[in-house]
């Protein structure tokens, strides 16, 4: 169930394998309605699609915030994912490419900050996790 | 909708025809392995070309597919990858390390004929 | 009133085309300091306005017609009865009370006609100038005995018709840029063609300098091109690249794997001397790329590779020229 607060603004939420597939079909809609190229749409796509999972698979329930933004004329996509899940004990640890606990967090986030132009996590055990990207129309 | 999984001489071709759920790539993988037991097919050919994004997700159940056909005596080679997956691929830092790759479904099997061929050259010599 | 759907979808890309959404609009509202009750004021002499527009109007093409450069644009007398018909919808529509997207658009869309037909913004600009003082002069006489509220209006009408001139320069604005744009993607085209060698063979011959943005544009031109010719092969030449920053490299690098995705192999071919030892320096890892030292090698390989050979058959036998 999609909660829209504009055409602009939307919140998903995030507790299977299909909002996955789901997150990552809006977000690439978003990017179309911006001027990203084909190939930009995937990427971003393709990094909702892994914090997306990231959420699922360790905090069980969470939900993704998709906004089109702007800085000046520039435009851009913002994109939160967010849990109230156990957290990242090390997020350096889990920063780092090839780093996997027995799910498989490997690629993901440090993949993820790759593909984006701005990248943000914040985890506190316990409480939950706070993923922010963004990514600038040229 | 499950993946159709068809028998060509001794490969399996399977041809992805929708975007796929984290459950349905699972599925997918267990139904190869099922068949390439029930068929002794020596090679898995998947036909990627309809998907549009390729995660690390696709990418590790792919992996985890040429390995455990491998056990069972079969290659995979995966076909159609599309210039921005791949892109997207190497950008998040993907490799399909095990699995050999074909531009599409005909190279694929040309691939494939050619090691069969090569194969048995190799064994009538001995 | 409602327009048909496609109608109401054409227009609205104009807004589109230059990122003017509502918030955009408000914004430039605000800094005008134009708000409802200038809105209001000028809906007030609306009534007003209906009444002089004619006079107005033909006052204005008299003036507008009395100089040559923009005589000529009027030359036709059904042309000229048109354009007098929209200009008084034009000049009625400052004074309806209403200035939303609908409104903006109209006036980005005026803006781009007369963009189109290469009226000189020096004309667009006196016109303008024209209305505010014809209407200055009506204003003053007919609010006579209440000063204040003439000068009042006048300042509304003056914030909205800079808010106009403001959408119009943007569309002349716009339109120089997408041309200069669509010439820019011209010379890139131009200067990195990719060309097919032999069948499943491309060669992309690389010249000038290259920054991070036109590398991966070539990277998707590139990409592109293997699949739509089913290239096996690529030939990749940067004989003509001086110098190769660490981002340019990593693009090569991440162009050369993504190929290698696809099932198709990347040669390079024509690494100086200078761009290997940059490449050494910042540790990049040329391990799994094929280098060769020049295009004719990149390009023996790439048939090698395909499974070409070239056996020459007798040197010379047909260049017999002037023979009789």
């Amino acid at each position: 169930m999609l909660q829209q607060a504009s055409n602009e603004d939307t919140v998903m939420p995030l507790r299977s394998d299909v909002d996955v597939l789901k997150a990552r079909k809006y977000g690439k809609e978003l990017a179309a309605a911006l001027h990203f190229s084909p190939s930009e749409r995937t990427i971003i796509a393709t990094a909702i699609s892994e914090i997306a999972r990231n959420t699922v698979l360790y905090a069980k329930s969470g939900s993704m915030h998709l906004k089109l933004i702007r800085n000046g004329i520039k435009r851009g996509l913002l994109i939160i994912a967010s849990d109230e899940g156990p957290g990242i004990a090390d997020l350096k640890l889990a920063m780092q490419d090839g780093y996997t606990t027995s799910r498989g967090l490997g690629i993901g986030l440090p993949g993820a900050k790759r593909l984006m132009d701005e990248f943000d996590i914040v985890s506190e055990v316990g409480k939950g996790t706070v993923i922010t990207m963004k990514k600038w129309e040229r | 909708m499950p993946v159709p999984i068809l028998k060509q001489e001794h490969f399996l071709i399977a041809s992805i025809q929708d975007e796929l759920s984290d459950e349905e790539l699972v599925l997918l993988r267990d139904q190869l392995v099922n068949k390439v037991r029930q068929h002794r097919s020596r090679a898995v050919l998947i036909d990627v070309t309809v998907l549009d994004i390729m995660d690390s997700f696709a990418a590790r159940t792919l992996r985890s597919i040429a390995h455990m056909t491998k056990l069972l005596g079969a290659d995979t080679v995966v076909v159609g990858i599309q210039p921005d997956v791949a892109l997207s691929m190497v950008q998040l830092g993907l490799t399909l390390e095990g699995i050999v790759v074909a531009m599409d479904l005909e190279d694929g099997l040309c691939l494939l004929r050619r090691r069969e061929g090569q194969r048995h050259a190799a064994a009538s010599q001995q | 009133m409602d327009a048909p759907a496609k109608h109401r979808k054409e227009r609205s890309s104009l807004l589109n085309a230059l990122n003017i959404d509502q918030e955009e609009i408000d914004n430039r509202k605000d800094f005008l300091q134009f708000h409802e009750d200038d809105a209001e004021r000028l809906k007030s002499i609306s009534g007003l306005a209906d009444q002089y527009a004619d006079e107005v109007i033909e006052e204005f093409y008299r003036h507008l017609l009395s100089f040559e450069e923009t005589r000529v644009f009027f030359n036709d007398p059904d042309t000229l009865a048109r354009v007098k018909n929209a200009q008084k919808n034009y000049f009625l529509r400052l004074t309806q009370g209403s200035y939303g997207a609908d409104y903006i658009e109209n006036r980005l869309r005026v803006g781009s006609v007369h963009e189109r037909i290469a009226l000189p913004v020096k004309a667009y600009l006196g016109m303008y100038n024209f209305y505010l003082r014809s209407v200055f002069n009506r204003l003053t006489e007919t609010y006579r005995d209440d000063p204040d509220r003439a000068l009042n209006t006048f300042i509304s009408l003056m914030k909205l018709t800079f808010l106009d001139i403001g959408l119009a320069i943007d569309t002349y604005i716009s339109s120089r840029e997408r041309t200069i744009g669509q010439q820019q993607d011209a010379i890139k085209e131009l200067s990195t063609p990719v060309l097919p060698f032999r069948e499943g063979i491309l060669l992309l011959p690389v010249i000038g300098m290259i920054d991070s943005f036109r590398a991966s544009q070539l990277t998707e031109q590139l990409l592109h091109s293997i699949r739509d010719t089913r290239a096996k092969v690529v030939v990749v030449d940067i004989t003509g690249v001086p110098y190769v920053d660490s981002r340019v490299a990593s693009h090569l690098v991440q162009t050369v794997e993504a190929a290698r995705l696809m099932g198709s192999k990347v040669i390079v071919s024509g690494v100086s001397p200078e761009i290997a030892l940059t490449m050494v320096t910042l540790g990049i890892d040329l391990g799994r790329i094929e280098t060769v030292g020049d295009m004719q090698s990149g390009l023996e390989r790439a048939e090698q590779l395909s499974g070409y050979k070239m056996v020459r058959v007798d040197p010379g036998r047909d260049l017999d020229f002037g023979a009789e």
